[in-house]
């Protein structure tokens, strides 16, 4: 029985020794897996970027190209909606671990490349793997901060208002180029009182069109590390827009809170909405009324504020393969099947390849080519106002703080306090 | 593993061990051995609490008292997180809105499950399959898709308020009212009280037949037999029920994530506590800030649960003392 037991209990505590031991080398495995390159010299890299079903069809498709073009490498892809793509991307960069190509936004160039996250594209540039020519209308420069070329444009928008052709017919409305805010909200009074629908969904949470009424009076809404306005016009811009809710002229925010993710504009509660002008594909898609593109209402009947802004690709600093990184960023941004491929999702096509060689078809694609190219004729284009490091948070805290004193749950001047409060730790952050 | 412990409990006798000879030599080896197996058996969980829990609990101890942006290494900044804490209007409102939650939601639910306990406690036909029904909720109510479902129910001319509307008390769909919204998730835990129901079920099981019995004979209506008996005879699991839900509450997180379309809106009306410590730690990076409020989160319930474990001794009957 006693040497039964003892023969038992040896093998048993092999078993278990052997079993640590597993666990152990399962740990080391799981540690050696992000290196992606085998023996015969081929070469993975994970691309990752936020969006919807479709963008990762059309983006699938460009990669399956990219890895017959070049079959040493492959593409390891992955996305997410923007919330969630951000709030990933920060735990994997702060693990050390982010994707080595990923698509980025200007709000975002100036954070991570303090935190040191961003590959300076510019030694690729010189290397040859990545060309900077045939931008259209300089669109690259939205990706340079500080003489270091942290993204490469895939794609040029601008803000914009979409209308429901129908609702402002109707209101006998006619949009025009340099309209002035107060022709632009007598507009939604008149679509208010004569088709009993609001106006708009609510502008006044929006960070970027804010920027453009403050660019509009020779402010901005960032400077180069801090906020560009002061608490009193804030008061002023969310003043006017709470009495306006109050009327009724902008959709009642209750409502706005429950159609999310859907737009109000697309659920016929409201007649216009401001947004960027390669988002409008959506409306057809959601709703079913006709949209066009107007232009921004401005302060003085002829500037607008507008500039270029871009999607991007940048690439992290912590990759192991910078030249394929380039490469990759090259093609997808050059390639013209590419452009024909992905088409005006992410914007129109930032190079002249791309550009020339996509001809839309669909009638929104069409108006959104046609809104940059009057944007443009209109001469009202500026250069893009610098967002600092925290700007995100920032943005996110603005929208939020609005929605709360659009709802009467704080006090516009609480709401104000409170907004440059939150901005002022963001922005030291 | 039963002989390990018991040997170990063998080999430190806890009086005076001077005393006593110890155990034969051979025999102590033996015990030794039988430890270590007893330890490796042990040691997957070991290192699961040590690496998982341990770790984690230590380093955000150590958090809580630095500025972490997740990038550059923690900053020392003592106790300045707790400070800032109780500055901030967002983290005074996610207290007010968790207490809130816990107040109103904790003892509804309890009530719920305490009634509903009694009405199937008596054996009828069926019995089984009612327990079964009523338990189905706590099965399912925590997963994303009954957020999601309830995000539907609790919409404009959705359900709720079409059958509001019909009571002619119309607020309009829930989910975008900031005044209302709260009691959303304050009935998706309602709706949940299968899991304390079987608990008092159990508990009910529990009494004693002759008492009821005793009490009839010298004419004790159901009231009288419900308030002298079955309740001093229940207040243990009462106690255990009253603590479970107690902590479940404050730690309401996924409800209130996916019934705000992961805003914790509208208006900041379902910010529940660890709403905003995720979003202070996972959205805004301040790693420390979100380290410091768990802690404090875990020194609230602490409390919480010393203030009833003291109130016990005026509510709960242990069965010697009811006998």
């Amino acid at each position: 029985m006693r040497e039964n037991g003892s023969v038992e209990r040896r093998t048993v505590l092999r078993a278990a020794g052997a079993s640590v031991a597993a666990l152990g080398l399962a740990a080391t495995a799981g540690c050696g897996g992000d290196g992606g390159g085998a023996g015969d010299g081929s070469v993975e890299l994970r691309f990752a970027w936020w969006g919807a079903e479709e963008r990762a069809k059309r983006i699938n498709k460009s990669v399956a190209l990219f890895e017959k073009k070049y079959p040493r490498i492959k593409v390891k892809t992955d996305f997410q909606d923007y919330v969630a793509f951000w709030e990933k991307f920060q735990t994997q960069a702060a693990g050390g671990n982010p994707p080595d190509v990923f698509q980025n936004a200007v709000t975002f160039l100036r954070k991570y490349d303090k935190r040191g996250v961003l590959l300076d594209l510019k030694s690729q540039v010189d290397a040859g793997n990545l060309n900077l020519d045939n931008f259209r209308a300089g669109v690259e420069k939205v990706g340079q901060v500080d003489g270091k070329q942290l993204g490469v444009p895939v794609g040029s928008n601008t803000m914009s208002l979409v209308i429901d052709e129908k609702v402002f017919d109707k209101a006998g409305i006619k949009p025009e180029q340099g309209w002035t805010w107060d022709e632009y909200f007598a507009a939604l009074k008149k679509i208010h009182d004569t088709q009993k629908v609001a106006g708009d969904t609510g502008y006044f949470g929006i960070m970027y069109l804010y920027d453009l009424f403050l660019r509009q009076n020779g402010k901005a809404f960032f400077t180069e590390d801090g906020l560009g306005f002061a608490e009193a016009d804030l008061t002023e811009w969310w003043t006017d827009a709470y009495n306006r809710v109050k009327a009724g002229i902008i959709t009642d925010p209750k409502k706005i809170e429950q159609l999310k993710p859907k737009s109000a504009l697309a659920s016929g509660d409201a007649g216009s909405e401001f947004t960027w002008d390669n988002f409008t594909v959506r409306y057809a898609t959601e709703g079913d009324s006709s949209y066009g593109l107007a232009p921004i209402p401005t302060t003085d009947g002829k500037e607008t504020g507008q500039y270029l802004s871009s999607l991007m690709l940048s690439a992290s600093a912590r990759t192991k393969h910078p030249k394929e990184a380039a490469q990759f960023i090259d093609f997808m941004v050059h390639d013209p099947e590419v452009g024909r491929i992905m088409g005006y999702d992410r914007g129109i096509l930032a190079t002249t390849e791309q550009f020339d060689a996509y001809r839309p078809a669909d009638a929104s694609s069409k108006a959104i080519a046609q809104y940059e190219e009057d944007v443009a004729a209109a001469g009202v284009l500026g250069a893009i106002t610098p967002h600092p490091a925290g700007a995100d948070t920032v943005e996110a805290a603005f929208l939020r703080i609005a929605g709360d004193m659009s709802q009467g749950k704080t006090k516009v001047s609480d709401a104000v306090k409170q907004f440059f409060s939150e901005a002022k730790t963001a922005l030291a952050a | 593993m039963g002989t390990a412990v018991t040997t170990l409990i063998k080999d430190s006798p806890p009086d005076a061990p001077e005393r006593r000879p110890g155990p034969p030599a051979a025999v102590r080896r033996r015990g030794r051995r039988e430890n270590l197996a007893g330890y490796l058996f042990m040691s997957p969980w070991i290192a699961g609490f040590l690496l998982l829990t341990a770790g984690p609990m230590a380093a955000s101890l150590y958090f809580a008292f630095t500025d972490y942006n997740l990038f550059s290494s923690p900053r020392w900044i003592g106790l300045d997180n707790f400070t800032r804490m109780f500055e901030d209007p967002r983290w005074q409102k996610s207290v007010e809105v968790t207490a809130k939650y816990v107040v109103v939601g904790t003892p509804l639910k309890l009530l719920l499950a305490l009634g509903v306990a009694l009405l199937l406690a008596q054996s009828r036909r069926g019995q089984a399959f009612y327990r079964a029904a009523f338990y189905a909720p706590s099965l399912i109510g925590a997963s994303v898709s009954v957020g999601f479902v309830w995000r539907a129910l609790f919409s404009d001319e959705a359900v709720v308020d079409r059958t509001q509307s019909f009571l002619g008390w119309d607020v309009g769909g829930w989910v975008g009212n900031p005044d209302w919204v709260l009691y959303s998730l304050v009935a998706l835990t309602v709706w949940q009280f299968g899991a304390p129901m079987v608990i008092f079920l159990a508990g009910l099981k529990q009494v004693p037949k002759e008492l009821y019995e005793a009490a009839e004979v010298d004419g004790a209506g159901p009231f009288r037999r419900f308030w002298s008996i079955t309740l001093p005879m229940l207040s243990p699991v009462l106690f255990f029920n009253v603590l479970l839900e107690t902590i479940h509450s404050f730690q309401i997180f996924g409800s209130a994530y996916v019934v705000s379309n992961a805003t914790c809106g509208p208006a900041d009306a379902t910010l529940v506590y660890t709403c905003y410590l995720y979003q202070k730690g996972f959205k805004e990076a301040q790693m420390g800030f979100a380290s410091a409020m768990a802690w404090m989160l875990l020194l609230a319930v602490a409390l919480v649960t010393a203030v009833l474990f003291w109130s016990q001794k005026r509510w709960v009957h242990y069965e010697e003392a009811a006998r």
